[in-house]
Formats: structure tokens, C-alpha cells, sequence
């Protein structure tokens, strides 16, 4: 990377293009009720990241619009206007802004407003997804890849799994997209996910194996429903992989040159 | 004069700038257990007041009695017995209360706040300071637990102490219960957010940061 012109906002900007193909076609098929959810969503996660901004003095970032299109695809529909500001109130400040902004936080904000609607309104119908967003989440996954902002051992490792699993039978079709478009969105996220190698290929494993999981032993729940709370989980056990991840490092270094 | 205003200090400071769940984080599990409705929030707070100031009497009265290697199993003793008063008392003239609050007025004797409290304070204090801080703390300890226990009851089902507050929609009004309030994690939610309340009009009670970020590391954020 170029030092001077990598910096946190880029990155954000190169995740946005990563994810233009697949806010497109849910534009495009969704029409203006998908557009007023954007809105919606894209103006409350502004708002708090401009009082964040007055009150601690902490950058708002670009990565504010990430959240909110992820927030907007995934959420249950026809929630109102105050149900939707409720969760993305809590997730993006108790998920993001307590922590100092984007880059510092654990979990990702949109995961924990999924996460809050989803436990807080069961009786609301989860969205689904057709064919054509589900595929537009490859270009993004490609786009995000090569421009080296969304983790590729993350995507490699819940790619490898989701087709073992797939090919064995045990994903069905609607699963597979809304997972596709979860794990392009919510865990292929440079901050959340694990940090180093070898936890990022678990972590993308982990989360294709915990959708393989819950869509053969959850009964009645949506596929969005699961790929979200495989999402939550797995961003959870991030910070267990990289540890693990370390702690084999040093044992290998130990093993090879004695003591460290 | 002197001796009142540092009663009414030893009696105020636990309410807020001392408060024991707020501050020391003592007392969680009870807290989060029993707040789903008021009344258990209320009867909680009330058994373990009582509980409380009566067991700092009497450590405080036998404390030059109680040889120090067994003063734990000593302050136990108290406490249990009182706590088993208590629990009948409960039983007796409020059978449905006492079987919603269920393992936890039996868990006041291990209670981090009553041994804490007569551990630190009424071993080393006379009768009656020693009961005046156990009461503040327990009313400390009250104040958090009615405000969670009426936040919780009133977004989660949207009534107060059982009647009905906010209309639901169910019911043609307008309000859709929060049931996520019903659940455990709300209550850490809703303390999390009450510690950072309290945290922010007294900063000195803030923990120092753990680390600190690199300066100017990274080129204008």
C-alpha cells in the first residue's frame, strides 16, 4: 500500500465500490420502497455518527454508508420508522461509536442492529432475496478482493466450506444467497474479522459451517435470519482465532529455535 | 454537628457517587435475574436491604468478638440466618413473589454486596454507622434495581407493577412490546448504559485507558 493515500477513509471508499454492484441490483429490483429503507437508515447512522462527531470529537467516516446499506438489505421488513431507528440507534453506538469510531470497533454495527431487530421484533417476516442480488454479491466480493479491503482468506475459507456443504446438500438455495450477500456485507469486513492468516481462513470456515449448521438444525428459521446470527458468532470468535492463530506461531518458533 | 453531616454522608454517598452496582459492579447476578417486573425488583431490594443492615448490626456488634481466621464463616452464619428469616417471611405472605424470585433471595447470603459491605465496613465500625452504611448501600443498591426492573417491565410488556401503562397493540392501542427487555441480555444493556450515565457526570469514577492510541500514526483520519 501506498503510504500518504491508504488511509481509513480509503479504505471505506474501496468498500463502497465493492459493494456498488450488489446495492444496484437491490436498487434496481427493489424499486423506491428499497430506496427509502437506504434513506432511512443512511440518515440515522449519519446522525449519530455527526453527534459522535460534536460531542467526542471522533471522525465521522464513510464506512457510516456501508452500515447503513447492509442494515437496509437485511433488515426484517415493514419494521416503521421508530423500530428501525431504535436498532440502528443501539447497534451503531453500542457497536461502533462507544468503541471510538470505525476501525476500533469489535463487531460490526449492522451485525448488531441485525442482531437487536431480529431478537426485539420476532413476529416481523425477514426479506429475501432474488437471484440477481444474490449473484451481484460475487462481483463485490471480487471488487472488494482486488482492491485488497475485504479479506480474501475470509472469503476463501467460507467459500471452500459453503460448497463442500452445498455439494453435499445440506444448503438450500435460499440459504446460499442470503449467506452469499451476509458474508459479502457483514463478515468480510476488514475491521471485524479475524487479523491474522490463518484465523481468517477459520473465521470464514467458522461461518460457513455455522450457516451449514443452523440451516439443517434451526427449524423455522429465515434464511437471513441464520446467515445473521452465523455472522454474529462468528464475529464474536474473531478475536479467539487470532489468538489461537498466535499462540500456534509461537509455539512452531519455540519448537524450531528453542527458546523465544 | 460534625458527627450528623458524616452520618448523612455515609448514608448519601451510596446512593450515586458510591453506588454499588454502578461503581463497584456488585450485586450483578441478582440484579440482572430478578428485574423483569417491579414487584420482584422491589421485594429484591427490600430483602436484601433489610437483610443487609440487619446483618452489619450485628457484625458490628460482636466485632471485637469474632477471632479473625473464622470471621468469614461467622459473617456467613449471620447472614444465612437472616436470609432464611427473610425467605420465609416471603413464603408465608407472598407465595407468588417468592416463586418468581427463586434461588435468589436464598443467593443474598453470597451476595458480594452484604459480605462485602460488613467485610469492609462493619468489622471495623460501632453499631450504628455500620447500619446506616449497610441501609445506603442497599438503598443504593434499590434505586438500580427498581429503575432496571420498571424499564424493563414497562418497555417489555408495557405495564407497571402488573398494570397495564402503555396500550398495546394487541389490544388496539399503539404500543408493540420490546420483548428483547424480557431477556437477559437487556438488563446488561440497560446497566452498561446506566454506568456510562453515571460515568459521565463523574468522570474521576472512569477507569484509565488501557492503551494508548499511536499519535499521529496514520495521515489526517
Amino acid at each position: 500500500m501506498i503510504r500518504g493515500l491508504w488511509n481509513r477513509e480509503t479504505v471505506a471508499l474501496m468498500l463502497l465500490a465493492a459493494y456498488l454492484p450488489l446495492a444496484l441490483f437491490w436498487l434496481w429490483l427493489g424499486g423506491s420502497e428499497a430506496l427509502g429503507r437506504l434513506g432511512l437508515s443512511v440518515l440515522v447512522v449519519a446522525i449519530w455518527h455527526l453527534v459522535f462527531m460534536l460531542v467526542r470529537a471522533q471522525p465521522p467516516s464513510l464506512a457510516a454508508l456501508t452500515t447503513a446499506l447492509a442494515v437496509a438489505m437485511l433488515a426484517p421488513e415493514d419494521l416503521g420508522v421508530l423500530r428501525m431507528v431504535l436498532g440502528i440507534t443501539f447497534g451503531v453506538v453500542m457497536g461502533e461509536l462507544v468503541f471510538g469510531g470505525w476501525g476500533r470497533n469489535v463487531v460490526n454495527p449492522a451485525t448488531v442492529t441485525l442482531s437487536f431487530l431480529g431478537f426485539g421484533f420476532p413476529a416481523f417476516a425477514w426479506p429475501a432475496f432474488d437471484d440477481p442480488t444474490a449473484w451481484a454479491a460475487i462481483p463485490a466480493a471480487l471488487i472488494g478482493v482486488a482492491t485488497g479491503t475485504m479479506p480474501a482468506p475470509v472469503l476463501a475459507g467460507a467459500v471452500l466450506v459453503g460448497a463442500a456443504a452445498a455439494a453435499g446438500g445440506i444448503l438450500p438455495e435460499p440459504v446460499l444467497f442470503a449467506a452469499g450477500i451476509a458474508l459479502v456485507l457483514l463478515v468480510a469486513d476488514p475491521v471485524t474479522c479475524a487479523a491474522t492468516t490463518l484465523g481468517r481462513w477459520i473465521n470464514g470456515a467458522l461461518y460457513a459451517a455455522l450457516v451449514a449448521l443452523f440451516a439443517t438444525g434451526w427449524a423455522g428459521a429465515a434464511p437471513v435470519q441464520i446467515a445473521v446470527a452465523a455472522a454474529l458468532l462468528t464475529s464474536l470468535a474473531a478475536p479467539l482465532l487470532d489468538e489461537a492463530a498466535l499462540a500456534l506461531w509461537i509455539a512452531n518458533r519455540r519448537r524450531r529455535h528453542g527458546r523465544t | 454537628m460534625a458527627n450528623r453531616s458524616e452520618m448523612w454522608r455515609t448514608l448519601s454517598d451510596p446512593l450515586i457517587r458510591q453506588n454499588p452496582v454502578t461503581l463497584q459492579i456488585l450485586g450483578i447476578c441478582s440484579a440482572l435475574a430478578v428485574t423483569t417486573t417491579l414487584a420482584t425488583a422491589v421485594t429484591m431490594s427490600i430483602s436484601l436491604t433489610v437483610v443487609l443492615t440487619l446483618s452489619a448490626g450485628l457484625v458490628s456488634t460482636i466485632r471485637r468478638h469474632i477471632p479473625d481466621t473464622i470471621r468469614l464463616i461467622v459473617q456467613i452464619v449471620i447472614v444465612a440466618s437472616l436470609v432464611i428469616v427473610i425467605d420465609q417471611v416471603l413464603q408465608a405472605y407472598f407465595a407468588e413473589i417468592s416463586r418468581a424470585l427463586s434461588v435468589y433471595v436464598g443467593l443474598i447470603t453470597t451476595n458480594c454486596l452484604v459480605l462485602g459491605r460488613t467485610e469492609a465496613y462493619a468489622r471495623h465500625n460501632a453499631p450504628l454507622p455500620a447500619m446506616v452504611d449497610a441501609f445506603g448501600n442497599g438503598l443504593g443498591y434499590s434505586l438500580i434495581l427498581i429503575l432496571l426492573g420498571g424499564l424493563r417491565e414497562l418497555f417489555g410488556k408495557g405495564e407497571l407493577f402488573g398494570r397495564e401503562v402503555l396500550p398495546l397493540a394487541d389490544a388496539g392501542g399503539w404500543f408493540t412490546p420490546l420483548s428483547l427487555m424480557l431477556l437477559a441480555p437487556s438488563a446488561f444493556f440497560l446497566l452498561g448504559l446506566l454506568v456510562w450515565v453515571v460515568r459521565s457526570f463523574y468522570p474521576e469514577q472512569a477507569e484509565a485507558p488501557e492503551h494508548t492510541p499511536p499519535l499521529g500514526a496514520e495521515p489526517a483520519e
